[in-house]
């Protein structure tokens, strides 16, 4: 019986051919560009839709998005040592009025959807009244705040009108994809909500790829946009995008040649895929920090010295080496260090818990009852420490930090939080003190966490308040040049650093994974696929 | 019988209607809410208040629980699915394929791997083989869903690759034609073969044991003496006369064991990346995607409650004083 029982899942297994391979076999390592070809990606979340505005938002969505729809620019990862610039995409020029309030833009004449209808000025200005439509309740929405109206002159030249002149404005009005008025229009704003289905349905593209297939929490699959304005471009005939949800699975994936890229692979794999012959490694500081954020809305962490003292008494270098190796740095600003505005004049504070000690004694923290935890006016230094379950580093953080604090007499509770309950109770400033992160953006407007106006309206769940670093937000925020921006930006950044509203813990690198076949992809923290109309696959080689 | 039925059917349409609105309120009152998951540090409170104002959860909970409910039981309308913006039974028809045929192939794998192993123990009780069988159910049933299916993933398809590590189809055969096609459904299947078996296998430990205890107890039964006195064939009675009779118990455990597929099928779903219930309702419950998670317990919840009222009919057609005593009730 067993014997029968053995034989038959031999066969069964003789019976397949070997697993899943991407498309693909010998290749060879020729320079010349090649047409043609599918290039297999994993990624870890599906897409919602096609419909930007009433969309999941997540940054993988937005990516596969910018490869069926244009942007009128276009924003390049040159943020290093200047603000980012725009290439035209949709947009051909563009020219200031005067008073820096009214921007002429010019379209790139010839261009079409994928169905063959030009694309015209009538089209952007839809696009804006969909966006900034209260019943559409795009998510980006307060982007469009400072514009006032935009008009079409003809086919080709459109005006957008701001109320204010600041110095992101063109990243705010490049914000989000323009979408297919003669398509979309048919459907009143009142019933785009729960109607992706239709979208679908009735897509049109004019970005280099077209969604062929959608097969949701499983695969989607693009293939090349032939009506694409950019000659010869996309280079790759079909890309297919399989919904891997476990990273380590990914990677295992991409070392086994089921898979051409993997957009993050773990730092702890990152020499697997290094050393592997087959595939190539990727390394980009990514756009975003780890902080404790302390909560300055009740008595414990109002008083800066406070949150100072905590800083001193956490090893952060430490902590970052240990959980991170090569793959993070230590972080001391809101702006990170591989940003132009980054002030590179601040000197992060040293692991002192010496140092620290001082700073709480002269708050009037000490151990009277010696159990030797610190207490004041018969209250004990202990706080509650929180963060999501799920994410295994900050948990790892959390416990370190707590025992770095028991040092100094500070008693840290950890809480591991599920994502939707510690969001719930931040929000309402119901957290003594969490381990988050933020992904920022280019425009360095640093309102979201660190104005007093968003301790109401925003993301200031720790009641930070402080009048000149209001107003040198909303100094920063008013040139018309960006790089003008650059002294309020550093003063705010000393404040911050003085003050600490949160302790910046670090910077991570984001690795991505990518088999020796695919040439030229250069992702960056902007997208991981930036240039992906112009990768293309090494020749196979009989 | 019809009466029966006519009971059982009422009292399915309770529980169901209990277990929404316990649901309901449940998701409701959770923290969090579908617009948390945008966290944009743009995101102003007045645009998030947009939002929810675009999404219906500004008005009193007592309200859109009326309004949900009528629409489910007026129009069979489930709503739409917050983060896939689609009817909620096109996303819920979407998913269930794939959980169905993984959740099928794996109950057929669990009895008939659990009833051969549990009637080969029984009929050499004491002997090695029984206590390889009894060992190794016992670590089947205690060995959790996610860490077989890991390593089965870590030596059966990176390591060996016999099988795929994901997904339910090959990346090719988008251009095998129609799924139905033979090509297409064989490759179906081998992506089928290790997490069905993983869940099938994990669940067989528990029926192994079940069969083996129930074949000793039937084989001291007074028949079986006298079918063996008879000179009826051990493998006879064995496998006709004792088993039809220890089956009983089992066929009642097979209605019993859906909630455990349920549960066990989201886990390999995860593990195996497999498009399915499983995967659909942990990322809506993440997302706080609300019609999913009810429309996701509504399924569930009939599932179960009709996976019970089977067990409770073929417990009737194989066993005659049930029957007996169902008639009796009217």
């Amino acid at each position: 019986m067993s014997g029968r029982l053995a034989l038959g899942c031999a066969v069964l297994v003789a019976s397949f051919t070997a697993c899943d391979r991407a498309p693909g076999g010998t290749y060879t390592t020729g320079n010349e560009s090649a047409r043609g070809g599918t290039v297999v990606i994993a990624t870890g979340v599906d897409i919602t839709g096609v419909n930007q505005l009433t969309g999941g938002g997540s940054r993988f969505e937005q990516d596969i998005l910018d490869q069926l729809f244009l942007s009128l620019f276009q924003e390049q990862p040159d943020y290093a040592e200047h603000p980012p610039t725009f290439e035209p995409e949709l947009a051909q020029d563009y020219t200031w009025s005067e008073d820096g309030k009214t921007l002429r833009l010019l379209l790139r004449p010839g261009i079409e959807w994928s169905d063959g209808v030009p694309i015209t000025a009538a089209d952007v200005v839809w696009t804006y009244t969909a966006q900034v439509n209260p019943e559409v309740a795009w998510e980006e929405a307060q982007s469009k705040d400072a514009i006032e109206r935009v008009v079409a002159f003809d086919d080709h030249t459109v005006e957008f009108r701001f109320s204010e002149v600041y110095s992101s404005r063109l990243s705010d009005l490049n914000e989000g994809v323009i979408l297919p008025k003669h398509a979309w229009s048919k459907l009143p704003f009142s019933e785009w909500r729960g109607n992706e289905t239709w979208f679908l349905d009735n897509l049109v593209v004019s970005g280099p790829f077209m969604l062929a297939r959608l097969q949701p929490q499983q695969q989607i699959v693009l293939e090349r946009n032939e009506n694409h304005f950019r000659q010869g471009y996309p280079k790759l005939d079909r890309l297919v995008f399989r919904v891997i949800p476990n990273r380590t699975n990914q990677v295992e994936h991409l070392l086994a040649g089921q898979v051409d890229f993997v957009e993050h692979v773990l730092p702890k794999r990152a020499a697997d895929v290094e050393r592997s012959g087959r595939t190539d490694l990727i390394s980009k500081w990514h756009r975003q920090y780890t902080y404790i954020g302390w909560n300055g809305c009740q008595g414990l962490f109002e008083d800066a010295s406070i949150r100072k003292a905590m800083t001193l008494a956490i090893d952060r270098e430490s902590i970052v080496k240990a959980l991170w190796g090569e793959s993070a740095r230590p972080a001391v600003s809101p702006i990170l260090t591989s940003v132009w505005a980054f002030n590179p004049d601040l000197v992060p504070w040293p692991y002192d818990p010496d140092a620290a000690r001082r700073l709480l004694a002269k708050a009037g923290w000490g151990d009277d009852d010696g159990d030797g935890y610190l207490d004041k006016d018969g209250r004990k230094f202990s706080f509650e420490l929180a963060t999501n379950g799920d994410n295994q580093i900050r948990a790892d953080v959390a416990v370190l930090v707590q025992e770095q604090l028991r040092k100094i007499g500070v008693e840290a509770r950890v809480s591991l939080l599920e994502f939707n309950s510690l969001w719930a109770r931040h929000q309402s400033h119901g957290v003594d003190a969490i381990i988050s992160a933020w992904g920022i953006d280019t425009s360095l407007n640093l309102t979201y966490a660190f104005h007093t106006d968003s301790i109401e309206d925003g993301k200031n769940y720790g009641c930070y308040s402080n009048a000149q670093v209001d107003e040198l937000i909303a100094l920063a925020r008013r040139p018309a040049r960006p790089e003008d921006a650059a002294p309020p930006l550093h003063r705010i950044q000393e404040i911050l650093h003085e003050e600490q509203p949160y302790t910046f813990l670090w910077e991570p690198m984001r690795h991505y994974g990518v088999s020796k076949k695919v040439k030229n992809a250069q992702p960056n923290p902007l997208s991981a696929y930036f240039n992906l109309d112009e990768w293309w696959l090494a020749p196979v080689s009989s | 019988m019809t009466g029966f039925l006519l009971r059982r059917t009422v009292t399915a349409i309770l529980v169901i209607g209990i277990v929404l609105t316990l649901a309901f309120f449940a998701v409701h009152l959770a923290p969090g809410d579908p617009t948390t998951r945008y966290l944009d540090a743009r995101m102003s409170q007045a645009q998030q208040d947009q939002l929810r104002h675009a999404l219906g959860l500004d008005r009193p909970l007592p309200e859109q629980y009326v309004r949900w409910l009528g629409s489910v039981v007026l129009r069979a309308d489930l709503g739409f699915s917050f983060t896939h913006n689609r009817p909620v039974t096109r996303v819920l028809a979407d998913h269930l394929a794939p959980t169905a045929v993984l959740a099928i192939t794996a109950l057929l794998i669990q009895f008939g791997v659990g009833i051969l192993l549990g009637a080969l123990a029984a009929r050499r009780q004491g002997s090695l083989t029984d206590r390889v069988v009894r060992w190794l159910s016992l670590i089947l049933y205690s060995t959790p869903h996610f860490w077989l299916g890991l390593m089965a993933l870590l030596l059966l398809s990176y390591r060996a690759g016999w099988f795929p590590a994901s997904g339910i189809s090959s990346i090719e055969a988008l251009d095998w034609g129609a799924w139905s096609s033979p090509r297409r459904l064989l490759d179906t299947a081998h992506h089928l073969v290790l997490p069905a078996s993983v869940l099938g296998l994990a669940m067989a430990g528990g029926v192994t044991r079940f069969v083996r205890n129930s074949l000793l107890e039937v084989g001291h039964e007074d028949f079986i003496r006298s079918s063996r006195a008879a000179g009826v064939g051990e493998g006879r009675i064995l496998w006709v006369l004792a088993l039809k009779n220890a089956l009983v118990p089992v066929i009642q455990i097979a209605g019993l064991s859906l909630p455990y597929l349920i549960s066990g099928a989201l886990v390999t779903e995860v593990v195996f990346s497999l498009p399915g219930m499983g995967r659909l309702a942990y990322s809506a419950i993440l997302a706080r995607d609300y019609p999913v998670i009810l429309g996701a317990t509504l399924l569930a919840a009939t599932m179960v409650v009709c996976g019970n009222l089977l067990a409770d009919l073929g417990h009737a057609a194989v066993d005659p004083r049930v029957r007996r005593e169902i008639a009796h009730r009217g």
